[in-house]
């Protein structure tokens, strides 16, 4: 079973910031809701990383777990989409999604933020396939048309890859091993194996 | 816990002068620049999130629901041993007014809304676990959505009551050292002994003095969580929450105990919030010191006019100068 | 115990799973267009509803091909239109330049479907008030005044400022248009944008383009950008670059700031903005000092090298960090990668073209590329990453002050050349010129019809300017902005004051723009809304030359027209719309798209734009899988053999079916196939010199050494005159391959396997420039006066493009202890040019919302302003924007960088009730060039933007 997943190859991510309008395109986010953003670490300087960070679909999602009307729900494609109709704007997603993924429609005084949106996946949502209340609420159905993420699709570099996990973790650590072996001093520290890089990171 | 999202993020990972820095910055939250404008958009990952996650589900949800459980469960057992706590001389028929108009207003709408928060509350906290099986998805988030709208909304009315009751009460709910008497014979509630108290007795100050710190607590952190335009930080609001809900837990628990022994679990208290009024008896009982200054006052003010409403406030005051 | 459940794991609410990938486009799209139709404009709502009734009857949806409008990569957009409502972009993954990917400008160009902020029917200014008018009272009332205008003050009184938006089409009609007007002044964004690069590399060894592609980049074994910021300007073109680094080739980045592209640099080097000559020389320096340069082929194909050596012999590392800031590792470190990296490719953008010296810039860095022979092949050339989406185009065929379609030039040559494409009499052109002799600047005198126009970036003088100074007859009173972001331009102090002394002024755009709200003109003033791209249809050239057909995406918005329309509307109220609409057809003023590209076809022989019929343009669209992503070449299919777009020069006839030439100069190619010489322009010789190639030809060439250009009577010298058909040789004698409307000649010369334009050596030395070898000279406005003085700038000339210019009389002011900081400007991604379009989109604004300025934390100190403050920039000529401080490292200390894109805001105020109803952008900001300055490049009028100085005082 196919796990669908993002992975943003952050030595081409420009911060071009397509995939955030690209999504705005397809999906008609209003102004003040971006299911998408880039962070740029250390900007503007040695180490400037740019970072493309919507709903990352985790497969134990925090989101889910804190939600108090269990209106999340996970897709056989392991997407975690959310049901609207249900949602109560509480916030608490927001509040315990670990890349701030949720977002809120309203301006929230007394706690009213509105309906949380988040990304789909392009998968739309519970609502019947590519029916306009699908569309309404959660934008287009790319998945059900047997397409991927806009905003992956519309890369400017291809930076931001989306699809079954196994498949584009397999083309990434391509990429990576093509560009770890096209370096003139493979052994040289600067060029130390980037797609292994963390595990050292995550040695808690 | 805590395996969800390293994987994803492990993918895009580059490897820097010194990647643990880095990535340690990242998991700490370290700020960058986005151009997308937010709160703390410019964050990667906010790492207390599981945290604050794991503190809610795991400890406050987990541990709250045994603490309430253990609360009725005590409650109800004492109730079965102990049983009512009864006059123990029959009723005078004479009544001394214990709670004027206002401070029954005060007591009750403060009380009505405690119990609308306190239970939209739990709603949220437990209601997924609870009722959402029972009601289903759709019913139970229909009155979960009407439930934060009241919490929402109810929330600041609650406290300004828990402001007033502060002020009207606070002379009243000084501890001294009968309170000290009294807690050492437990109240009376153990025993058959009634230990002396004033206008309030020690426990009703125990209770005074949890809710104004709890309420307090309650009140900051749930106008903070209840006014996310501001833009705080996630952390602000997740502490907020921790705050807010344990300060509330220790509430219901505290109101519970309240309520018991203001209904059933005594005699003629009900009937004084009520009516305003209690049997001297009851009042002798329960409130020896606070009936004495109060005939003591009564027969030295016997001359003049009184309004009776400050009289009780003035009279209240006198045991406690002792 | 666990009291909060476990989340619904897999539930199969949605079953969106690989068995149910039929695209049910039924639904899907029925539900788009209701969806967009609750948001679209009130004026579209009759169009909207149609599209709800229409829903049932029939829901097929169109899938249209078109080109971004943004910049001149050329992305492929598809757009998804049902019942005329753009409803969907889809990524063109088959596209070979962007293969599906678009920038955050092209992932939103939809926004055009929806134009809620478009200038919507013509307008006209009555007692400081906009009034809705309707075309016709607005074409007869500017018609009656520009005719006054011409009755008084001769045709140079109207200055028809063009536009890099137009298509090829349009932007030829255009130069037409004032052709039958009679004037030279008309120009467009070109000329402050690479009009450097093209007069610099047009003079090194031919034309004035890309000599490579974006595509080529992957055979790159070095990278060096220079003064640009691909990341931002040209994000897609990214995508190329990564694939040449991954594969190995180092990407090097000089720019004073450390931009998104340099994080991405395997060396960045920041030089001080300005000094790009010495920091090329410097690197040539390590270059000729270890031998590094490619002998052969400087032998073979350069001239002049030699002069340059000993130019560069005197930029001594020392000399070079002096100069340049850059320390002598990090030049050294710079030439060794590119010496050992070849071939290399060299790309450069504003930062080197917006300069008093930006001819000399862009020239050096030919030269170190011929120095390393990195011309002509694949993987190396001179990648100029062009601006707006058909700036090239615009270049090559359309409004410019200095040349007529094609770069033939202002002479009597050139005119009669065009006369003979348009059928018309010469005489009668020549006659709607003023007949009186000006002063051309160089010792002669000349009509106007054959001396350049005042050029965009100095129309302001020519309003302003005491008439007797300039070579015409009368200051310019009327202007119409067809297309172009005055807030894109310095000085707005002194151009607002311009625009409020015309007698008329007449906005033709799809956005109010800057023109219509930074004055404060009571009357005579229009703002007519034009059509975008996606509404219309024609041919574009991106910016490796290919030329793409975009099809129409969606119907005119709201009254707007499409600018041929508008074109023809005005020249039919002027009254030459008759000859000038001689061959091209027209229907409901509406002339014919085609037929003006078949025109330019069979006049625009000097850079091939001859061979791209319609037909061959469309068919590639259609075909655009086809192409190899990396050669452009189609392989199979109906374009075989073929490269994408037909990159000019596609030489001859389409009839003669060249493939187009992807990388100019290769001679590894038989011309036939795309391959191709350096061209012979300079003459054969010079000083006893031969100029002409030595022992270098094209492949497959009959003639094995430089040959001069093809001619009549070249052919018949070589005896393949008789190679020509009848009909051929009555239209090819007497002519040569630029005048021969029979592309005989070219055919010709193409099969004895020669260029057209001859075989001769790329030059070092332009002994016709200001600076025949580029030298260092500070900007005019410098705070380095120990530089000033080494390395001053040039005299003040009296008549430069029909004005007197100052060089030296601003330089020697030293403004140093006033303005200590070093000023410079660029883009952001999300914006493009102006910014009108682009703040007028709102998924692109939200990311954009405040016109800031980038500082580094030293200076910021200095100043007393944190993150997120107000601080007013001010600049020596007096301009001075209130704007937010953001500081960063990203700028070094000394330099503070702004974007351009920003108007709205004049000195601290905002002018957002001064924009007609409803056509507020979603941002406004100040402009950064209200505090820029004057400075023009010696050679083409260039402003200069990219190094100015200014003060930072806390608002």
């Amino acid at each position: 079973m196919a796990r669908m997943k993002f992975i943003c190859d952050d030595d081409r991510c420009i911060e071009c910031n397509a995939c955030i309008t690209a999504c705005k395109n397809e999906h008609e986010v209003p102004w003040g809701v971006n299911r998408r953003r880039v962070v740029t670490l250390n900007d503007g300087q040695a180490g400037e990383t740019s970072i493309s960070v919507a709903c990352m679909h985790c497969s134990d999602a925090p989101c889910a777990q804190v939600c108090p009307v269990d209106c999340f729900y996970t897709t056989s494609d392991g997407v975690v989409l959310h049901d609207k109709d249900l949602c109560i704007g509480c916030g608490y997603c927001f509040y315990a999604c670990p890349f701030g993924a949720p977002q809120f429609p309203q301006d929230g005084a007394f706690g009213n933020r509105g309906k949380m949106d988040k990304c789909t996946f392009c998968a739309g949502g519970p609502e019947e396939d590519f029916s306009e209340a699908e569309f309404e609420k959660y934008g287009r159905n790319r998945l059900a048309e047997g397409k991927l993420p806009i905003c992956a699709e519309m890369c400017s570099t291809k930076a931001l890859l989306a699809g079954d996990g196994d498949v584009i973790a397999k083309l990434f650590s391509q990429r990576a091993i093509q560009r770890q072996l096209n370096q003139e001093e493979p052994n040289n520290s600067a060029a130390s194996p980037k797609l292994w890089g963390w595990k050292t990171a995550y040695k808690d | 816990m805590f395996r969800l999202f390293p994987f994803l993020l492990l993918l895009s990972v580059q490897a820097l002068a010194d990647e643990r820095t880095f990535w340690r910055q990242v998991r700490e939250g370290v700020e960058g620049y986005s151009a997308v404008v937010g709160v703390e958009t410019n964050k990667l990952i906010q790492a207390s999130g599981t945290q604050w996650l794991y503190i809610r589900n795991e400890l406050i949800a987990g541990t709250g629901a045994w603490v309430l459980a253990l609360t009725v469960f005590a409650l109800a057992c004492f109730y079965l041993v102990r049983g009512k706590v009864r006059l123990s001389e029959p009723r005078s028929g004479e009544m001394i007014e214990r709670w004027n108009k206002k401070e029954r207003w005060l007591h009750f709408y403060t009380a009505t809304l405690f119990i609308i928060l306190a239970i939209t509350g739990l709603s949220l906290l437990f209601g997924r676990s609870l009722i959402i099986d029972w009601l289903g998805h759709e019913v139970f988030a229909s009155f979960a959505e009407f439930a934060k709208i009241i919490h929402n909304y109810t929330g600041p009315l609650f406290s300004v009551g828990l402001a007033l009751m502060g002020l009207i009460w606070f002379e009243d709910n000084k501890f001294s050292q009968i309170d000290w008497l009294w807690f050492k014979q437990l109240g009376g509630f153990i025993g058959n002994k009634h230990p002396s108290a004033g206008r309030m007795n020690g426990g009703e100050k125990a209770w005074f003095w949890l809710l104004m710190t709890a309420g307090f607590l309650v009140t900051v952190t749930g106008l903070n969580l209840d006014f996310p335009n501001l833009e705080q930080y996630r952390l602000v609001m997740q502490i907020s929450h921790i705050i807010h809900s344990v300060a509330a837990l220790l509430l219901i628990v505290g109101a519970l105990a309240h309520i018991y022994i203001g209904t059933i679990g005594t005699e003629g208290a009900l009937e004084g919030m009520i009516s305003g009024k209690v049997d001297k008896t009851w009042a002798k009982q329960h409130h020896d010191l606070w009936l004495k200054a109060l005939e003591k006052k009564s027969s030295a003010d016997n001359d003049g006019q009184q309004n009776t409403e400050s009289i009780s406030q003035k009279k209240a005051e006198i045991p406690l100068k002792k | 115990m666990k009291l909060i459940k476990r989340s619904t794991s897999v539930e199969n609410k949605s079953e969106n799973t690989l068995d149910r990938r039929t695209f049910l486009k039924h639904s899907s799209l029925a539900a788009g267009g209701a969806a967009l139709s609750s948001q679209l404009p009130f004026t579209l709502m009759e169009k909207a509803e149609a599209t709800e009734q229409s829903e049932q009857a029939s829901t097929d949806i169109k899938t249209i091909r078109s080109v971004c409008t943004h910049c001149s990569v050329g992305c492929g957009v598809i757009a998804e239109v049902e019942n005329g409502v753009w409803v969907g972009q889809e990524p063109a993954f088959d596209h070979p330049f962007n293969l599906g990917a678009h920038c955050a400008k092209g992932a939103a160009v939809r926004e055009h479907g929806h134009g809620d902020r478009r200038l919507k029917y013509p307008m006209k200014r009555i007692d400081g008030k906009w009034k809705r008018i309707d075309w016709q009272q607005a074409i007869d009332e500017i018609g009656d005044k520009i005719l006054e205008i011409r009755q008084q003050s001769g045709p140079d009184s109207v200055y028809w400022l063009g536009s890099s938006k137009h298509n090829n089409e349009q932007s030829y009609l255009f130069r037409k248009f004032a052709a039958f007007w009679g004037s030279n002044n008309i120009d467009h964004q070109a000329r402050i944008c690479h009009s450097t690069t093209v007069a610099g590399v047009a003079n090194t060894w031919g034309y004035g383009a890309m000599t490579n592609s974006f595509n080529d980049i992957h055979n790159s074994k070095a990278i060096l950008i220079i003064g640009g910021n691909p990341a931002e300007a040209h994000p897609v073109s990214m995508q190329h670059i990564f694939k040449a680094k991954e594969q190995g080739a180092p990407l090097i980045v000089i720019d004073p700031r450390f931009t998104r592209t340099a994080a991405h640099a395997t060396q960045h080097i920041r030089l001080r903005p300005g000094t790009d000559v010495p920091l090329i020389w410097g690197m040539l320096w390590h270059i000729f000092e270890n031998g590094w340069e490619d002998k052969n082929f400087i032998q073979q194909r350069v001239y002049g090298m030699d002069t340059i050596r000993k130019e560069v012999a005197e930029w001594t590392p020392d000399k070079v960090e002096q100069v340049t800031g850059v320390p002598e590792a990090e030049v050294f470190q710079a030439a060794k990668t590119m010496a050992t990296h070849r071939p290399g490719t060299f790309i450069w953008c504003m930062g080197g073209t917006q300069h008093t010296i930006g001819n000399n810039n862009t020239r050096a860095y030919c030269i170190f590329q011929l120095a390393l022979g990195n011309m002509g092949v694949a993987g190396g050339g001179t990648n100029i990453f062009r601006g707006h989406d058909n700036v090239q185009g615009a270049t090559d065929l359309g409004p410019n002050a200095h040349t007529l379609p094609a770069y033939y030039g202002l002479t009597e040559a050139a005119w009669k050349h065009w006369a003979r494409v348009w059928d018309i009499d010469y005489n009668w052109l020549s006659k709607r010129f003023d007949p009186a002799l000006y002063d051309d600047g160089a010792g002669g005198k000349k009509r106007t019809m054959n001396m350049s126009g005042i050029p965009v970036s100095r129309w302001i003088d020519g309003v302003l300017e005491k008439p007797e100074l300039i070579a015409q007859k009368d200051n310019i009173r009327a202007m119409v902005f067809w297309g172009h972001a005055p807030n894109s331009q310095t000085r707005s102090p002194e151009m607002k004051q311009a625009m409020e002394k015309l007698d008329l002024l007449v906005v033709i755009d799809p956005y109010p723009s800057n023109s219509a709200v930074l004055h404060d003109r009571p009357d005579n003033t229009y703002l007519l809304p034009a059509c975008t791209q996606f509404e219309t249809y024609g041919s574009l050239t991106s910016s490796n030359r290919s030329l793409q057909w975009r099809d129409q995406v969606i119907e005119p918005l709201f009254e707007s027209r499409p600018d041929h329309q508008i074109l023809y509307q005005f020249a039919e109220k002027l009254g030459f719309a008759e000859p000038m609409f001689k061959h091209i057809r027209v229907e409901d003023s509406t002339p014919s798209i085609e037929d003006i590209t078949r025109e330019f076809n069979r006049g625009a022989w000097t850079i091939g734009y001859t061979g791209q019929s319609v037909e061959r343009i469309k068919k590639h669209q259609q075909n655009w899988h086809t192409f190899n992503t990396t050669t452009l070449k189609a392989e199979g299919g109906p374009c075989d053999g073929e490269y994408f777009g037909l990159p000019w020069p596609c030489w001859g006839t389409p009839e003669q079916k060249h493939p187009g030439t992807p990388l100019l100069y290769d001679t590894s190619k038989p011309v036939a196939e795309g391959g191709l010489t350096f061209r012979a322009r300079f003459g054969i010789e010079r000083d006893g010199v031969s100029l002409l190639a030595e022992g270098s030809y094209s492949k497959g060439s009959e003639i094995k050494q430089g040959y001069p250009e093809f001619s009549a009577d070249l052919l018949k010298q070589l005896g393949w005159w008789d190679d020509l058909t009848t009909s051929e040789k009555q239209l090819a004698d007497g002519k040569n391959w630029k005048t021969d409307l029979s592309g005989g000649i070219q055919r010709v010369a193409i099969k004895h396997g020669c260029a057209p334009f001859g075989n001769a050596k790329a030059r070092c030395i332009v002994w016709q420039f200001p600076d025949p070898i580029p030298i260092h000279r500070e900007p005019l406005y410098s705070n380095r006066r120990d530089m000033v003085k080494a390395f001053p700038t040039y005299k003040d000339r009296k008549s430069f493009y029909r004005l007197p210019t100052r060089y030296a009389s601003i330089q020697k002011i030293d403004y140093s202890k006033d303005y200590p900081l070093t000023m410079t400007s660029g883009r952001l991604v999300e914006y493009e040019g102006g910014g009108e379009e682009t703040r007028s989109n709102p998924w692109l604004a939200e990311l954009q919302q405040h016109m800031f300025v980038e500082i580094h934390p030293a200076d910021a100190n200095n100043a007393g302003v944190k993150h997120g403050e107000q601080v007013w920039v001010e600049g020596p000529e007096g301009g001075r924007i209130q704007v937010m401080a953001f500081i960063t490292e990203r700028v070094s200390r000394g330099l503070v960088f702004m974007p351009f894109h920003f108007a709205g805001h004049y000195q601290g105020q905002s002018l957002a009730d001064k924009y007609p109803e409803g056509t507020v952008p979603y941002v406004l900001g100040e402009s950064c060039n209200t505090v820029f300055t004057y400075g023009y490049d010696s050679v083409t009028a260039m402003q200069e933007t990219k190094v100015s100085l200014c003060r930072l005082r806390k608002a």
